[in-house]
C-alpha cells in the first residue's frame, strides 16, 4: 500500500471519527446511568439501561432532588406539528409561485422573486422582537398558527429557490405540446409540470422540514411553553437543575432522530436539492 | 371532411380569456409574496424602535432620540467588542470549514463503496439542529465527566476549560460550528468536483504533470465559483449566528461569546432595552444587506452561465 | 382570403429581433415548406402561429379570423416538435390520446382512433411503451400521431426528420406526404435541408433573418432565386456567383466577361449594360469536358467531390476565375489535371444587383 493511500485512509478515518463520534457518544450516554457517566475514566463497557428514555417519555423524572414533571413528548409533538405544518403551507404557496416565476415573464416578476428570496438574509431577531409585541396584542403567542406563519420566512424562500430551478429544467416544448393538445394552462401545470418536477418538490419539502425542525430562535422568542419544539425544550432541559445527564443525552437523541432518519432515507434527494439549489438557484 | 367538428368548436371557446391569462402569474405568486410581506411591518417597527429611547422597564420615558442609540453604540466598548467577537467567529468558522470541506471532498472524490457510504454518513452533522449540536458538545466538553476532557488528558492536557473558560470559549463554539457546517461545503464541493470535465485532467495525466500543479492550477480555479458561493452563504449564517453560542453559554463566560444577535437578544429580554437592541440589529442588517447584494450579483452571474450554456 | 394569413409579424427575444415584418399566406390544404438556415427564426415563427408565445406586432389569422385573442388550446393548430416533446410519464398510447382526452371523448372511441392513427404510422406494436423505451423513429411517429389525431386545421412540423437517422429519414420523406395527404390538413413544414424542401413542398418559403425572402414552387426558386442569399442557400453545390460587367458586343448581343473570357449572355437584362452586377451560374450549366476541343473554356481541375450520384468539380480558369462544375456521372478523383475544359451555358444564368442583392429581371 503506497504512502498516498495510507494517508488517504488515515485522513478518512480522522474525518469519520470527528464527524460521527459525537453522535455515537451521545447515543451511548443516553443508555448510561448517571453513575456510569460520572465514572472516571469513562468506559465503553457498561450496563445499558433504557430508564432514561422511559422517564422522558413518561414525563416524570426521578432524581436525587425529587421528581420533576417534564413534558418532552409534547415538545416532540410540537416539533412535528410546526415542521410539517410549515412545509405544507410552504409547498402550497411556493410551488405555484415558483411556476409563475419560471414560466411567465410578467412585470415585476423578477423583483417579486427577489424580494421573497431576500428575506432569507435578514437577521431573524430584527423581525422577531417587534413581532412578539404584535403577537401579544393579537393573541398569537400560544398558537401553532403564529409560529407556522413566521416559519415561512425560512421555508418559503427555500422551497421557491429549489422548485423554480426544477420547473425551469422542464423543456418548454413538452408544455407547449400539452397546451396545443387542447389543455388549459392549469391542466398543464397539474398534469405535466408538477409530476415532472416531483423530485425537486420532494427534496425541497424534505429540506424545508429539516430546517423547520431545527429552528431554534423563532420558537425561543415567539413560542410559549405549550407550543415550543424540542430545540427550545432541550435547552430548558439542560439548564434545569436536578436532571440526570443520561436523561439529557436521551432528550438530545430523541430530538435529532427524526431529521437523521429523514436524511438517511432521502439522502440523494437532499444532496440534489442542496447542490442544485445553491448552484442553479 | 377536413377539420374535425370538435376542433372547430374548440376554436370558438375561450373568448376574452386573455385578461384572465395575464392575471395568472400574479394570482399564483401573490399569496407567497403577501406572506413574506407580513414581515415588512415588524421591520418598520424595528426601525422605529431603533430611533427611540424605549425601555420596557420605563415605558413612560419612551421618546424619539433619533440617532442617539447609534451614536451610543459607536462609542460603547461593548459594542465594538461584539463586532470583534463576531468577526473572529465568522472568519474562523468560514475559513476552517472551507479548507476542511475541500479536504473532505477531495478525499471522497473517487467513487468507491467506502467513499459513498462515508458521503452519506458525513451529511448527518448538517442535519442536527445547531442548538442541539451545541448542547451535545456541551455535554461532551463538560469539565467533570465529558469525554473530550478525558481524551485530552490522554494526550497530556489537563484542565481544559472549553466553554467555561473565556479564553477557550470561542474555540469551543467555533468547533461546534465547524462540526455542523463543514458538510455543507463538502457536499457542494463534492458535487462540483464530480461535475468537472475530465478532459483537462486526462490531458494532464498524459503529460505527466505533477499532481500538486494540477490541483492548484486546474482543479482549484475550476472549483472557485462553488467555493465562493458556499463561503458567502456560510458567512451570512456565521455573522448572524445565534443558536450555537446561545445554547452553549448564553453569551458568556463574561461576554466572550457576545456575537451580534446574542447581544441584541440579551439587550431586549434581559435589559428590556428595545431601542438599543433594535439599533444593534439594524447595524447587523446593514452588513448582511450589503453582503446579500454582493451574493445576489454573483448568483445571477452564475445563473446566466448555467442557463446560457443550456 | 387565404386559410392561414400571417401579416407583418414581429417578435423580439431579449434584445434580438428574431422575426421582423414577416408575411406569409397559405391556402387551405396546402403543403408549404419553410426553409432556412438555423437561427433564422423558424421555430419562433411556429410558436407564434401556435400561440404559445405572443407576438410583439402583426397578426396571425386562421380561416379569416384573427388569433390575437385566442389561446393555443383553442386554435385548432397542432405541432410536431423537433425534440418530439413526448410526455415522459405517459405511455405512447396516452401521449397520442392526449388531445382526445382534452375533448372528453369516450374511452371506446379514444381506443379506436388511437389504433387507427397508430396503424397509419405503423406504431401499433409499441403503444404500451414509455417514451424512453422508444427509438427516435418511433418517437417521431408517436409525436406525429399525437398531432394528427384530432385532425387539426393547421399542422406545424418543426424539422421532424432532423433527429432521425439517415435511412429512416429517407423512408419517411416518402411516407410522410402520403400519410398527411390522408388527413387533408393544411401543413407548414419547417426544414434546414434544401433537398428536403425541394422534395416535399408544393411551395417553398425561403426564410432568412426573420423574414420571408421568396415563396414559390421549388423549381422556380431554384431557377430564379429572388436574391443572392437565396441563391447561395438553395443549391448543393451552391450556385457560382461571379461579379461581372455586361457589355454590348459588336454584333449586337450582350456579353459578359468571366475571368479572361468573354461569353455570350443571351438572358442578360438590358438594364445591366455597363453596370456592375453579379451573375449566377448553376454548376450543372458548367459542363465539364475531358479535353480541350471545340468551343470551350480551358480550365485546370483543382478538386473533385463525389456527391452520391453526382460529382462536383472545382476548376480554375485564367483571370483568377474559380468555378464549380457538376456532372451526372461518377468521376474518380484524380490529381489535378491540366488538360481539361468547361463549356459554360449562360442560358439559365440569373443576374443580381450587387448592392441590394436582388435579382434583376
Amino acid at each position: 500500500m503506497s504512502i498516498r493511500s495510507l494517508l488517504r485512509a488515515l485522513g478518512l478515518l480522522a474525518v469519520g471519527l470527528f464527524f460521527l463520534f459525537p453522535l455515537f457518544w451521545v447515543l451511548m450516554m443516553s443508555f448510561m446511568t448517571n453513575a456510569d457517566i460520572l465514572r472516571s475514566p469513562p468506559s465503553l463497557i457498561f450496563e445499558p439501561t433504557v430508564s432514561n428514555y422511559t422517564s422522558l417519555l413518561s414525563g416524570s423524572l426521578a432524581s436525587q432532588v425529587g421528581t420533576l414533571n417534564v413534558d418532552y413528548v409534547q415538545n416532540l409533538m410540537n416539533s412535528f406539528i410546526l415542521a410539517a405544518g410549515s412545509v405544507v403551507l410552504s409547498l402550497l404557496l411556493a410551488v405555484p409561485a415558483a411556476y409563475a416565476f419560471a414560466r411567465f415573464r410578467f412585470r415585476g416578476g423578477e423583483n417579486m422573486a427577489f424580494t421573497i428570496l431576500s428575506f432569507k438574509f435578514a437577521p431573524p431577531l430584527l423581525v422577531l422582537i417587534p413581532l412578539l409585541g404584535y403577537f401579544r396584542q393579537i393573541g398569537l403567542t400560544d398558537s401553532y398558527i403564529g409560529l407556522i406563519w413566521v416559519y415561512q420566512l425560512i421555508t418559503l424562500p427555500l422551497v421557491l429557490w429549489i422548485v423554480r430551478g426544477y420547473f425551469e429544467d422542464i423543456s418548454e416544448d413538452v408544455e407547449y405540446a400539452y397546451r396545443l393538445d387542447g389543455h388549459s394552462w392549469w391542466e398543464t401545470f397539474t398534469r405535466i409540470a408538477l409530476p415532472l418536477a416531483r423530485p425537486g418538490i420532494a427534496s425541497a419539502g424534505l429540506l424545508a422540514f429539516i430546517f423547520a425542525w431545527n429552528n431554534f430562535i423563532f420558537a425561543l422568542v415567539l413560542g410559549s411553553s405549550r407550543v415550543q419544539p424540542v430545540t427550545v425544550g432541550a435547552l430548558n432541559f439542560v439548564t434545569a437543575s436536578g436532571i440526570q445527564y443520561g436523561q439529557i443525552a436521551a432528550a438530545l437523541v430523541l430530538s435529532i432522530l427524526p431529521t437523521l432518519a429523514v436524511a438517511l432515507y432521502a439522502q440523494r434527494f437532499l444532496v440534489q436539492g442542496l447542490s442544485l439549489g445553491a448552484v442553479k438557484g | 371532411m377536413v377539420a374535425n367538428a370538435s376542433t372547430a368548436a374548440r376554436a370558438n371557446r375561450g373568448r376574452g380569456s386573455v385578461a384572465y391569462r395575464r392575471a395568472i402569474p400574479y394570482l399564483l405568486s401573490l399569496p407567497a409574496l403577501l406572506v413574506t410581506i407580513g414581515v415588512l411591518i415588524p421591520f418598520v417597527t424595528a426601525v422605529v424602535y431603533s430611533l427611540q429611547r424605549y425601555n420596557l422597564a420605563f415605558p413612560q420615558g419612551r421618546a424619539y432620540i433619533w440617532f442617539d442609540n447609534y451614536l451610543q453604540l459607536a462609542m460603547s466598548a461593548d459594542f465594538w467588542h461584539t463586532v470583534a467577537v463576531t468577526l473572529i467567529y465568522t472568519l474562523a468558522t468560514v475559513g476552517v470549514e472551507m479548507v476542511l470541506g475541500l479536504a473532505v471532498a477531495l478525499l471522497l472524490q473517487k467513487r468507491t463503496v467506502i467513499n459513498d457510504v462515508m458521503s452519506v454518513a458525513l451529511v448527518l452533522p448538517l442535519m442536527v439542529a445547531p442548538a442541539i449540536a451545541s448542547l451535545m458538545w456541551k455535554l461532551m466538553t463538560n469539565t467533570q465527566f465529558g469525554i473530550m476532557n478525558y481524551l485530552l488528558t490522554v494526550v497530556g492536557i489537563q484542565h481544559f476549560g472549553w466553554a467555561t473558560d473565556p479564553n477557550t470559549a470561542m474555540f469551543t463554539v467555533v468547533l461546534v460550528d465547524v462540526w455542523v457546517f463543514t458538510p455543507f461545503f463538502s457536499i457542494l464541493l463534492l458535487a462540483g468536483l464530480r461535475g468537472l470535465p475530465s478532459g483537462p485532467f486526462e490531458a494532464a495525466e498524459l503529460d505527466g504533470v505533477p499532481r500538486s500543479f494540477v490541483f492548484f492550477r486546474v482543479t482549484l480555479p475550476m472549483l472557485m465559483p462553488y467555493i465562493l458561493t458556499a463561503a458567502l452563504f456560510r458567512m451570512f449564517d456565521s455573522i448572524q449566528q445565534f443558536d450555537i453560542p446561545y445554547a452553549m453559554t448564553q453569551g458568556g463566560p463574561g461576554d466572550a461569546l457576545m456575537v451580534f444577535q446574542v447581544r441584541a437578544y440579551l439587550e431586549a429580554f434581559t435589559y428590556t432595552n428595545l431601542g438599543k437592541s433594535a439599533a444593534i440589529l439594524m447595524v447587523l442588517w446593514a452588513i448582511t444587506y450589503f453582503l446579500s447584494q454582493v451574493m445576489i450579483k454573483r448568483w445571477l452571474a452564475m445563473r446566466e452561465k448555467a442557463h446560457g450554456a443550456a | 382570403m387565404s386559410y392561414l394569413q400571417i401579416s407583418n409579424l414581429s417578435k423580439s427575444l431579449g434584445r434580438a429581433e428574431v422575426i421582423r415584418g414577416l408575411d406569409l399566406a397559405m391556402d387551405h390544404g396546402e403543403f408549404l415548406v419553410v426553409f432556412g438556415p438555423s437561427g433564422c427564426g423558424k421555430t419562433t415563427l411556429l410558436r407564434l402561429i401556435a400561440g404559445v408565445i405572443k407576438a410583439d406586432g402583426g397578426e396571425v389569422a386562421i380561416a379569416g379570423e384573427s388569433m390575437a385573442e385566442v389561446e393555443p388550446e383553442h386554435r385548432g393548430v397542432a405541432m410536431a416538435f423537433q425534440s418530439f416533446a413526448l410526455y415522459p410519464h405517459f405511455s405512447a398510447f396516452e401521449n397520442i390520446a392526449s388531445p382526445l382526452r382534452a375533448d372528453g371523448l369516450a374511452e371506446r372511441e379514444v381506443k379506436q382512433r388511437v389504433q387507427e392513427v397508430a396503424g397509419m404510422l405503423r406504431i401499433t406494436n409499441v403503444l404500451d411503451h414509455m417514451p424512453k423505451e422508444l427509438s427516435n423513429g418511433q418517437k417521431q411517429r408517436t409525436s406525429l400521431a399525437r398531432s394528427l389525431i384530432r385532425r387539426p386545421r393547421v399542422l406545424l412540423l418543426d424539422d421532424p426528420l432532423r433527429n432521425v437517422d439517415a435511412k429512416l429519414r429517407y423512408e419517411m420523406r416518402i411516407e410522410l406526404p402520403e400519410v398527411l395527404r390522408q388527413f387533408e390538413t393544411t401543413v407548414l413544414y419547417v426544414t434546414q435541408d434544401f433537398k428536403e424542401a425541394m422534395a416535399l413542398g408544393d411551395r417553398v418559403a425561403v426564410m432568412l433573418d426573420g423574414a420571408i425572402r421568396q415563396v414559390d414552387r421549388p423549381a422556380n426558386i431554384y431557377r430564379r432565386p429572388a436574391d443572392l442569399d437565396v441563391a447561395r442557400l438553395f443549391g448543393d453545390p451552391p450556385m457560382n456567383l461571379i461579379p461581372t460587367r455586361p457589355q454590348r458586343h459588336n454584333g449586337g448581343g450582350i456579353t459578359v466577361r468571366l475571368g479572361e473570357s468573354v461569353l455570350d449572355a443571351p438572358g442578360c437584362p438590358e438594364r445591366l449594360l455597363d453596370r456592375e452586377c453579379v451573375v449566377g451560374i448553376r454548376p450543372e450549366d458548367v459542363h465539364f469536358l475531358d479535353s480541350r476541343e471545340g468551343d470551350c473554356l480551358p480550365v485546370r481541375l483543382e478538386a473533385v467531390m463525389p456527391l452520391n450520384v453526382r460529382t462536383a468539380m472545382l476548376v480554375t480558369a485564367p483571370g483568377a476565375l474559380e468555378l464549380t462544375s457538376s456532372a451526372w456521372d461518377i468521376r474518380e478523383a484524380r490529381d489535378e489535371e491540366n488538360d481539361t475544359a468547361v463549356r459554360i451555358d449562360l442560358n439559365g444564368a440569373v443576374y443580381f444587383d450587387p448592392d441590394s442583392g436582388q435579382r434583376v429581371q
